[in-house]
């Protein structure tokens, strides 16, 4: 089967290290609830609008700014894609069908979550729910994906 | 769609693996197919009745009301 959207298969162990140490420091921050002040770099500001972080306003402005949160959310999100878009060891037209059922699945399905959310869940709540919301569709998907993997290896022969 | 792949996988003497392995798809894509659970694509589908030299017709058939 060919795509020219599929990384090689290396690249999924590659993104299963990277997303799960993405897991870990964002679990860590949920957990601690604030950043280990670390890594206080300056960074470049596309727009600033002071606020709830009273910072400079306006664009383009550099900014001291904690990156730790920011790599965490990268490591998940780039390794999540590593995982999701690298082949498997046989890459067939079935595999190609579970991808996209299972990508059509977790796209409704997170789109289902979310209108519970912004239902039922208000004020500072629901900017935790916007945040696990950025990683939910990739997460689904592999989950998904990998449900429907292991459904069909059912041994009969 | 049904199909009879079994059986002429039995005909042949050939595991799921073996025929997987030949025309190059995964164990459960054939595991799959025999279930009915998958229709393969017409290039898959040819392949396969090129594998065992039958006419696709008499692997593959329309299933009732389809």
């Amino acid at each position: 089967m060919k795509t020219n959207y599929l990384l090689p298969n290396r690249y999924k162990l590659m993104g299963w290290i990277l997303f799960l140490l993405g897991l870990t420091g964002g679990i860590y921050i949920l957990i601690v609830g604030y950043e280990p002040d670390i890594l206080s770099i300056d960074v470049l500001s596309i727009y600033n609008r002071d606020g709830i972080f009273g910072k400079e306003k306006g664009f383009l402005k550099i900014i001291e700014n904690d990156i730790f949160d920011e790599l965490v959310a990268l490591a998940i999100i780039i390794g999540g894609l590593f995982i999701v878009f690298s082949k498997e060891k046989i890459e067939d037209e079935f595999i190609y069908k579970l991808r996209k059922d299972s990508l059509v699945w977790a796209l409704l399905f997170n789109y289902a979550v979310l209108i519970f959310a912004i239902i039922f869940v208000y004020d500072f709540v629901f900017f935790d729910v916007l945040v696990f919301n950025m990683f939910t569709p990739l997460i689904f998907f592999i989950l998904r994906f990998n449900f429907l993997k292991i459904k069909s290896q059912s041994h009969e022969e | 769609m049904k199909n009879k792949i079994k059986v002429q996988r039995a005909m042949h003497d050939m595991t799921q693996a073996d025929l997987a392995a030949k025309i190059g798809v995964s164990r459960q894509t054939i595991n799959a197919m025999e279930k009915n659970k998958y229709v393969p694509s017409t290039v898959l589908a040819l392949k396969i009745a090129q594998l065992f030299k039958t006419p696709l017709e008499e692997i593959f058939f329309l299933d009732g009301d389809e």
